[in-house]
């Protein structure tokens, strides 16, 4: 069967609609009930390559749930937020599980003004063996792992460019 | 039913950084993205049979021309778009977002500072659902061009931004359609991104012949292509 071409990635663009952004960070609700898990924040800084906070670029999530299913109905492992005029994200979830041959996880998703395709990155709980910690070079790793600010506070900042740059994926 | 991602032929997609675009060189990574192995999470998405995305984004808005004195000013226009994996079959349930500026170039956000009117009719997103032959249908207006601020004189073609989701997290496709016979689309820095011709004719809509439309309404037709195809056994 003749494959089609993927139609190329243009960027989003200064002016995706607010409300597209909104009320989509929660993940432990769902369909208005509360969704099994140890309930979790996640939050960070995005800056571009002068150092300057973005405003209004767009995070989306990807995660197991607890039991390290991507596929259990009574959880959606999907979210969406904005970052504030001072480049902050706040996302409120479980704790994932850890999916067969990896580690805990959650997938980073990034589309912004200026990007031309999504940005793919992923955050880790911990150092350890794992397929796609593994691809990323030795003194890079600590860049992917949060920062445990306290009870169930996870802090994951993102550098687009330069300095200490986050490291991205190409797929 | 599992997918399979294979890797893209680079012509088909900016490279990045593009020289008539400065905000990315700002923005996109001074660093070379890596390479990874898929597992199955990144090839796992919000499973389409059971709603997908939209158990938490609600659908909005399949009509943004609006009716009567309630008219949104611009040439009626019906978008059909249609979402296919890489195989060129129907995404059915897919997800997909729709925006654009109204018929003077202007958008309802508060970042545009673009000195066009606003048009009290018309409020530019839609988001909707593929039935199962994949299709969205969106009555609305056709958008007008506009200057980027501060670019030299770079303006904007007429444009709809897309957003879609596939079947896997690496299906997500966001995009901008354009209109065909468009002077502006020859030296616009964003489709021509694309260096591949056929790729980037791709991104241009076709016009379907007058009178197909209801109301007698232009009707352009699109089709958006998503990562992926089907690991069934007889294709392995």
């Amino acid at each position: 069967m003749k494959r089609l071409v993927p139609t190329a990635e243009m960027t989003l663009g200064p002016f995706f609609p607010r409300e597209f952004a909104q009320d989509a960070a929660d993940l432990t609700r769902l369909e208005g009930r509360a969704v099994p898990g140890e309930p979790i924040e996640i939050s960070g800084r995005v800056v571009q390559g002068d150092g300057a906070p973005v405003d209004n670029l767009v995070l989306e999530i990807w995660q197991a749930g607890p039991d390290g299913r991507h596929d259990n109905p009574a959880f959606l492992g999907w979210g969406r937020a904005a970052t504030d005029a001072g480049g902050v994200y706040r996302f409120r979830t479980v704790l994932p599980g850890a999916p067969k041959g990896r580690l805990a996880h959650v997938s980073f998703c990034l589309l912004y003004s200026g990007l031309m395709r999504q940005l793919q990155t992923v955050m880790f709980f911990e150092r350890g063996a794992d397929p796609v910690l593994d691809a990323v070079p030795e003194k890079l790793r600590d860049r992917l792992i949060a920062r445990k600010t306290g009870a169930g506070s996870y802090r994951f900042d993102i550098r687009l460019r330069g300095g200490d740059e986050t490291p991205f994926f190409d797929d | 039913m599992a997918t399979v991602i294979e890797r893209r032929d680079p012509l088909t997609q900016s490279k990045g950084v593009e020289a008539g675009y400065a905000m990315t060189a700002l923005r996109w990574p001074a660093q070379a993205l890596l390479l990874r192995p898929l597992t199955a999470a990144e090839l796992a998405g919000p499973p389409l049979s059971g709603g997908g995305v939209l158990r938490r984004l609600a659908p909005v808005r399949g009509d943004l021309a609006g009716h009567g004195e309630k008219r949104a000013i611009g040439q009626l226009i019906h978008l059909r778009a249609r979402v296919v994996d890489e195989d060129g079959a129907p995404v059915r349930g897919a997800a997909v977002e729709i925006w654009h500026c109204n018929a003077a170039g202007k958008y309802i956000h508060p970042n545009d500072s673009h000195d066009a009117p606003a048009d009290p009719n018309f409020y530019g997103a839609a988001r909707m659902v593929a039935d199962d032959d994949g299709m969205v249908e969106l009555r609305t207006i056709k958008p007008g061009a506009y200057p980027v601020p501060d670019s030299g004189g770079w303006w904007r073609p007429p444009h709809v931004h897309f957003s879609v989701w596939g079947r896997a997290w690496l299906s997500r496709l966001v995009t901008q359609m354009f209109f065909p016979g468009e002077p502006l689309n020859e030296r616009d820095a964003i489709l021509n991104a694309v260096r591949e011709p056929q790729a980037r004719a791709q991104c241009i809509a076709r016009l379907a012949p007058a009178g197909q439309g209801p109301e007698n309404a232009l009707v352009y037709e699109y089709q958006l292509v998503v990562r992926g195809r089907n690991a069934s056994p007889e294709l392995r």
